[in-house]
């Protein structure tokens, strides 16, 4: 059976896709945290009880 | 010639074959976001990201997909993935409403307002789905698995979920109320015991379609063995009976809530992955509402690896092409190139799916999935309005040239 797929472009999307999450890493503050640097709020254990839906929206009732 | 390798002795079973580089590709990008999440964050999100993982092998090797259950029970008048999906709500509700309501502190269940929003959203969502080729879960796995119209429904499915974040608090100010968690009205048994006779219910006219179509019911759901292969080959290739799915997922959502602290989710995800492509490119998501609400705004700033659903998504990603690779079906939904209008199906697809996803608070895991686990009032209304929706997509495949 052919293969169905090209193996160079499987590794050149896979790198991409790390390249991006690391960017976005290397910028955040849990990596600034994480580098020693004080005063910094990070998002790890970020619990908002107080929204109504699980994307953070509040509720209807409090809208003006 | 084929990219394959017998399997060492050992696991070796006659004609069983795996698609080493992607096993092995798969097992690379698992050990490499692993590390990378455990060096960088917590361990608890290290479990999350192997509950991802194992999901999106569950997803696949179940073939278990809402989208195509429903369009089966319209279509061709078969249940057994709908009731799949029945046996897996209830069993989820058993285990997790009484978890949300043990006392425990810090958990937090899928719970979201009921109203002009969620109608809209869901129906739209529905429409979407069976446009796009998948639901939140579907979209996913079938992109680990490598199939290339799901990458075009995934890119607009994120598209669309960064315009309905944009136009959210528009809707949220139509008509509509708070989150009714059934709990509160019920207690946790009544509340378990009302939707279990829901789902009972569905269970009933979902069989009654079946039996009036066909003179009997298909009880593929109720399968425990796999018909031709042995135990340990099924669960490294594939395919699962529909019962080994439907605990691995139920059992994954409620160690997601255990360990998270809030239920499994996916499509939020999407947002902020396309919110932080925005800014990159210059766009000020602070000027949108959305984007400073609490929660939204905490995920638009850090990092990718400390949001619970990105790290879900990305274990479920490499957990689907790990047992696409085992499966050796590795792009095999590819092999034949989709035409424009199939593409364009892709596009329009993805782009309801997104925008629908956040108008409903969510897609089938995290409104309809994790609502019901929840008790939540929303997650039944969810279900009701994305099933009409979904009658009109199938109606639509035709015109795009997608098979029914």
């Amino acid at each position: 059976m052919d293969r169905a797929y090209s193996r160079t472009r499987i590794v050149i999307m896979l790198s991409i896709i790390l390249a991006l999450i690391m960017a976005d890493h290397l910028r955040s503050p849990t990596f600034a945290f994480n580098s020693g640097q004080g005063n910094v709020e990070t998002a790890l254990s970020q619990r908002d009880e107080t929204a109504c839906a699980p994307c953070g929206a509040p509720c209807p009732s409090t809208r003006d | 010639m084929a990219d394959t390798a017998v399997l060492q002795p050992g696991l070796q079973q006659p004609g069983w074959q795996v698609d080493r580089f992607i096993v092995s590709t798969a097992l690379l990008g698992l050990v490499l976001l692993g590390g990378l999440i455990w060096l960088e964050t917590a361990p608890f999100m290290v479990a999350l990201f192997v509950i991802g993982t194992l999901l999106g092998m569950a997803l696949y090797h179940g073939a278990f997909g809402f989208t195509a259950g429903w369009r089966n029970l319209v279509v061709k008048k078969r249940g057994a993935g709908m009731r799949a999906q029945l046996l897996l709500f209830g069993l989820t509700s058993l285990i997790m409403v009484p978890m949300l309501h043990s006392g425990q502190a810090g958990l937090v269940g899928a719970v979201a307002p009921v109203g002009t929003s969620l109608v809209v959203g869901s129906f739209l969502f529905g429409i979407g789905m069976q446009l796009g080729g998948g639901c939140g879960s579907g979209t996913l796995f079938t992109v680990g698995a490598g199939n290339i119209r799901m990458v075009v429904t995934l890119v607009f499915f994120i598209a669309g979920a960064v315009l309905g974040s944009i136009h959210l608090p528009w809707w949220l100010d139509q008509p509509g109320f708070d989150p009714v968690p059934l709990v509160n009205t019920f207690g946790v048994s009544g509340a378990i015991l009302m939707q279990l006779v829901g789902l009972g219910l569905i269970a009933w006219w979902v069989n009654r379609i079946e039996r009036k179509a066909h003179g009997n019911v298909e009880r593929g759901e109720l399968l425990w063995k796999s018909q031709s292969h042995g135990m340990l080959r099924t669960l490294l290739s594939g395919r699962w009976p529909f019962t080994w799915a439907i605990l691995i997922l139920a059992v994954g959502n409620a160690l997601t809530l255990a360990i998270g602290g809030a239920p499994w989710s996916i499509t939020f995800a999407f947002n902020v992955w396309g919110a932080k492509a925005l800014e990159v490119v210059g766009v000020n998501m602070a000027q949108f509402e959305f984007w400073t609400w609490e929660y939204p705004a905490m995920a638009l700033k850090d990092s990718v690896l400390t949001n619970i659903p990105s790290v879900m998504n990305f274990g479920l990603l490499l957990g689907a092409m790990l047992a696409a690779g085992l499966a050796n079906r590795f792009n095999e939904a590819s092999r034949n190139r989709p035409e424009g209008r199939q593409f364009l199906a892709a596009v329009v697809g993805g782009l309801l799916l997104g925008y629908g996803a956040r108008l409903g608070f969510g897609c089938n895991i995290g409104a309809l999935f994790s609502g019901i686990a929840s008790a939540s009032l929303h997650a039944w209304v969810w279900f009701a309005s994305a099933f009409v929706g979904s009658l009109i997509g199938i109606r639509l495949r035709p015109w795009f040239r997608l098979p029914n």
